[in-house]
């Protein structure tokens, strides 16, 4: 198979790095050059030393490199709809970042423009390529605990905004700046944007969609930000099953500029855990554990050191597969509308206090 | 047990683009062989997540100035010896250091306690034991005690190995720990013996390297019998 000729766009989203190793080593792919959104993510790309040209211009990318066939596109939420029109006007191939837009007007446009373009769209939901949720869900799928009653869901971590800034704007997380609610200083766009996995995967493992939900914000852990950064909410999707879930930044942080040794102050800084209970049994999973843990350099603080498979190189392999292929992704863009849709419900319901329907 | 290894084998090989090579059995332990008929011996530990990501809080200087070792490692289905080999060789990667002294205290073939040094000085210790019941997994530890910080691959104040999932149905308490997507369905000690071969095959520099270990690795399984035979540490190389 020809190796897919691929870009990445932004280089601001917290997730950038995290693509490195496999686009260097997936022989399905040629990553021929990168575009960071300014000269400060330029420099912090720079870091990494991946020897792969990066540009600020993206016309200049691409006439430097015609060739180019798909572009993953790592930046802050309310640069996607542009940074899509870009890709899709030029035929190129999209692995879009985990939250396309929450404006679903904007999102329906991304949709048309995709479709009309006749390219791939990925979202990047990399839990699904996950070991352990692979066994979740074979588990599930077997009957072996039965019909699904409930589940409670964790997708805690430390706050990114220290690191990644746009994650602490309202403008460019949620895409404009809506209160939380009457009387609330703090804004839609905080923990709830940076955590839709759980939202996700409860579809997947139910094969049912969103009900109805009821959300709350706690105080700010952070009361720099001027987004929420605690939350949870709980509801029922329409197979019956009660869900509770926890998308919060409850992991405090050191606030470094770069992600690195002694980021945590929490010991496990990122944590995605299920329970779930069905009519013949129960199940409690942690997706991202066992590890190994220490206490040394640089904070000498007892810290998880992870040891977690890398889920983007099944991301990737799908999206290559896609491609090449012409098949949809599992995470694409007129799935996740729904996830979207029960996320902005949360919203709806933390600002006017009451249960909100979720819209399909 | 090979046929599927050697298949997850090829896949990799297929995916990343490296030369052919082959996994065979020899005894117990596993050998890569490669198309011009020689053999690399594997020491999949070596390339167990977690022992990977202790050696980078070792040689990344997370710990500083590592003092002990402390090993334990207790099974239903392996040998003394066969857990001897692992948990020495362990301790000589991860201290990057060759073992210079073996002191051992056996119970039959059932448990051995041994107090190890490194060229490098520092110390270590390795409890091991065959008698958990039949179908146990096993129970293992490795702590590294250093002047600047403790690492283990065992969360603080619990006892045993924790679990990615734990299901609870009629049929019992089940429980899976999944460690490979791109090798999902074999048994984790499979996948290991597989990595390792792969981890061979990117590298070539690791043939001599192995082929070494695994020397040093049986010499010290053997002056850890002899110790007991004798009541008195034996000295290697």
């Amino acid at each position: 198979m020809k190796p897919l000729k691929i870009a990445m766009m932004g280089m601001t989203h917290g997730h950038t790095r995290k693509y490195y190793q496999t686009l260097r080593e997936n022989q399905k792919l040629d990553w021929v050059a990168s575009c960071a959104e300014d000269q400060a993510a330029k420099d912090v790309y720079e870091l990494y030393k991946n020897g792969v040209p990066c540009y600020l211009d993206p016309q200049e990318m691409l006439a430097k490199h015609p060739d180019i066939e798909a572009i993953v596109i790592a930046s802050a939420n309310d640069r996607h709809y542009e940074q899509m029109k870009f890709c899709a006007e030029r035929g190129i191939h999209i692995l879009s970042m985990k939250i396309p837009t929450f404006d679903m007007d904007e999102y329906d446009r991304m949709i048309e423009m995709v479709d009309k373009a006749g390219i791939v769209c990925q979202i990047e939901l990399e839990m699904h390529y996950n070991p352990v949720v692979k066994r979740l869900q074979q588990i599930i799928k077997s009957g072996e605990l039965g019909k699904l009653l409930s589940i409670q869901a964790t997708n805690i971590t430390l706050s990114p905004v220290w690191a990644f800034p746009w994650q602490g704007v309202p403008e460019a997380s949620y895409g404009k700046r809506v209160p939380l609610a009457n009387g609330d200083h703090r804004f839609r766009g905080g923990a709830l944007c940076d955590h839709p996995h759980i939202f996700d995967m409860v579809r997947w493992l139910t094969g049912a969609d969103f009900d109805y939900v009821f959300a709350q914000a706690a105080p700010n852990l952070r009361k720099e930000l001027e987004v929420e950064d605690m939350l949870m909410a709980a509801g029922k999707l329409t197979d019956g099953t009660a869900f509770l879930f926890d998308p919060s930044w409850s992991r405090l942080e050191e606030r470094l500029k770069v992600p690195g040794p002694g980021w945590e102050i929490f010991p496990k800084r990122m944590e995605v855990n299920f329970t779930i209970t069905g009519e013949k049994g129960m199940i409690q999973c942690d997706c991202f554990g066992p590890n190994v843990y220490h206490n040394g350099a640089p904070n000498d603080r007892l810290t998880v050191q992870y040891t977690y498979f890398d889920e983007w190189i099944g991301l990737i392999d799908e999206f290559v597969d896609c491609v090449r292929n012409g098949k949809q992704p599992k995470i694409n863009l007129k799935w996740h509308r729904h996830t979207i849709e029960c996320m902005n419900a949360c919203y709806e319901s933390i600002s006017c206090g009451k249960t909100a329907i979720v819209k399909k | 047990m090979c046929k599927k290894m050697n298949e997850a084998l090829e896949f990799l090989r297929d995916k990343y683009g490296f030369p052919a090579g082959e996994i065979v059995a020899n005894g117990k332990q596993y050998m890569l062989r490669f198309a011009d008929g020689s053999c690399c011996p594997l020491l999949p530990w070596r390339v167990e997540r977690r022992f990977v990501e202790l050696k980078k809080i070792i040689d990344g200087q997370t710990l500083e100035n590592v003092s002990t070792f402390r090993f334990a490692h207790f099974s239903a289905e392996k040998t003394l010896p066969e857990l001897l080999a692992a948990e020495l060789d362990l301790m000589s990667f991860l201290g990057d250091s060759p073992i210079t002294s073996v002191f051992s205290v056996c119970s039959g073939e059932v448990s051995s306690n041994s107090l190890v040094r490194l060229a490098n000085g520092m110390s270590g210790s390795v409890e091991c034991g065959c008698k958990l019941p039949a179908g146990k997994s096993d129970i293992d530890r490795h702590e590294i005690i250093a002047a600047r910080g403790v690492a283990s691959d065992r969360v603080a104040d619990t006892q045993v190995p924790q679990e990615s999932i734990y299901m609870w149905n009629e049929a019992g308490e089940t429980c899976f720990t999944d460690v490979d997507t791109e090798l999902f369905g074999l048994p984790n000690n499979e996948i290991w013996v597989v990595r390792a071969a792969y981890a061979v095959l990117s590298d070539n520099s690791l043939v001599e390297k192995w082929i070494a270990a695994e020397k040093a690795m049986y010499a010290a399984v053997n002056a850890a019998l002899d110790s007991n035979k004798t009541s008195q540490p034996v000295i290697l190389g």
